[in-house]
């Protein structure tokens, strides 16, 4: 036999080969993970797509719910800011005011239990935010109408209350033009009641309101203003 | 972990016949060469695993391990390396009836033929012939020099042509 037909009969030996179902189930036993790999991962991404909306709604209202303690300076109070500014967009041009003074109530609110708290450098941050509200709350007085009135004295109320109240805890003024804000809300009320038919005891209470504000005593005429509205 | 994977899984793929060929030509039993095979390529991927940037020549490699494990399966029997003539290759079952018959002889006389030739020579004409490694892969797995490779090539046909004769 020469060398070449040697060699031609060696290579039949090539035809032994494993057989294809053993060379799969090895192959799965040695690496148990490729087959998932392969399959579970293209149906987990499309799980992980289907999902993705749901989840991301879920994290977003976690994410909310988590912000809606926070307070200026914290880490996750833009998300907050965020819902807040979104309260003041979607409001009536007439609202926005009272939208403003409600917030600028929760900044003192967030005021005291800062202070109860003793986190220090959250303090000029929400004091900062309050006067941004307060200042909101002043530029749409303007185009506040007479259905946001009650609305707006009833926030003004509570707002120099809960003002009042932190100052004396922190021992300093928080400022922010309150006291303006309170001057052009009672002009507006004066204003607006003496378009009113007032009873005798309802005219007297707007003279001495008139008195009040004459005098420079805002908050004094306002309490006796808002009295009135409410009759 | 499943890039690695990946990876051998070609690996796997490409060597899978070769080193299942390797050992079935040494030990002659489809049970054993499938187990011992797949004794290989899980050592393989053991080392691919922890020591991927270390191993140079995988083909070599695999080889190395699958040498190894057909010398351990015979110092537990006990047996010496001998090629039984009665046992039958694996072939293809898309192969027709003729096909197979012939085969099956002419396969029958090689093997016969290799039975008889020491261990060395065998496995150098297994890996030059059938599974078509060059020279230097050869020397790799050996750890010998590519002339020392080729004489013993020449050699191993010489020899197998000897015993055929």
């Amino acid at each position: 036999m020469t060398e070449k037909d040697l060699i031609k009969q060696l290579k039949e030996l090539k035809a032994i080969k494993p057989g294809k179902d053993w060379v799969l189930l090895t192959k799965r036993q040695i690496l148990p993970e490729e087959e998932i790999v392969g399959y579970s991962v293209s149906n987990i991404f499309h799980w992980k797509m289907a999902f993705a909306p749901v989840i991301s709604l879920v994290v977003v209202i976690g994410l909310f719910g988590f912000a809606s303690n926070t307070v200026p300076g914290d880490f996750l109070f833009p998300v907050k800011q965020v819902t807040e500014t979104m309260e003041i967009g979607l409001s009536l041009t007439g609202e926005k005011s009272e939208v403003h003074l409600r917030l600028a109530n929760k900044r003192l609110e967030e005021l005291n239990g800062i202070a109860e708290a003793n986190k220090v450098r959250s303090l000029s941050p929400t004091i900062k935010a309050f006067q941004d509200n307060i200042t909101g709350a002043l530029d749409g007085l303007s185009q506040m109408n007479s259905a946001t009135l009650k609305g707006l004295v009833a926030e003004t109320q509570k707002l120099e209350a809960n003002k009042q109240k932190v100052e004396s805890v922190l021992g300093v003024q928080i400022g922010g033009e309150t006291e303006k804000l309170e001057k052009q809300l009672a002009g507006y009320l004066i204003a607006d009641l003496e378009n009113r038919t007032l009873d005798e005891q309802g005219q007297q209470l707007l003279a001495e309101a008139k008195e009040s504000f004459e005098a420079g005593a805002y908050t004094l005429a306002l309490e006796k203003l808002w009295f009135l509205s409410n009759k | 972990m499943s890039q690695l994977q990946k990876q051998f899984g070609e690996i796997y793929d490409k060597y899978i016949e070769k080193i299942y060929r390797f050992v079935f030509l040494k030990v002659n039993s489809q049970e054993i060469a499938e187990d011992l095979t797949s004794e290989v390529f899980t050592r393989g991927w053991e080392s691919f695993k922890k020591n991927k940037c270390d191993i140079k020549n995988l083909q070599a490699f695999l080889y190395q391990i699958a040498r190894n494990l057909v010398v351990d399966h015979y110092r537990q029997k006990g047996q010496a390396q001998l090629v039984s003539t009665d046992a039958l290759p694996l072939i293809d079952s898309s192969m027709g009836l003729e096909e197979k018959s012939m085969l099956k002889s002419d396969v029958n006389n090689v093997k016969a033929a290799l039975a008889n030739l020491n261990d060395d020579y065998r496995e150098i004409i297994i890996w030059y012939y059938l599974d078509e490694l060059s020279a230097p892969e050869i020397a790799k797995i050996l750890g010998k020099s590519e002339e020392a490779v080729r004489v013993q090539i020449h050699r191993a046909i010489n020899a197998l042509r000897g015993v055929i004769k």
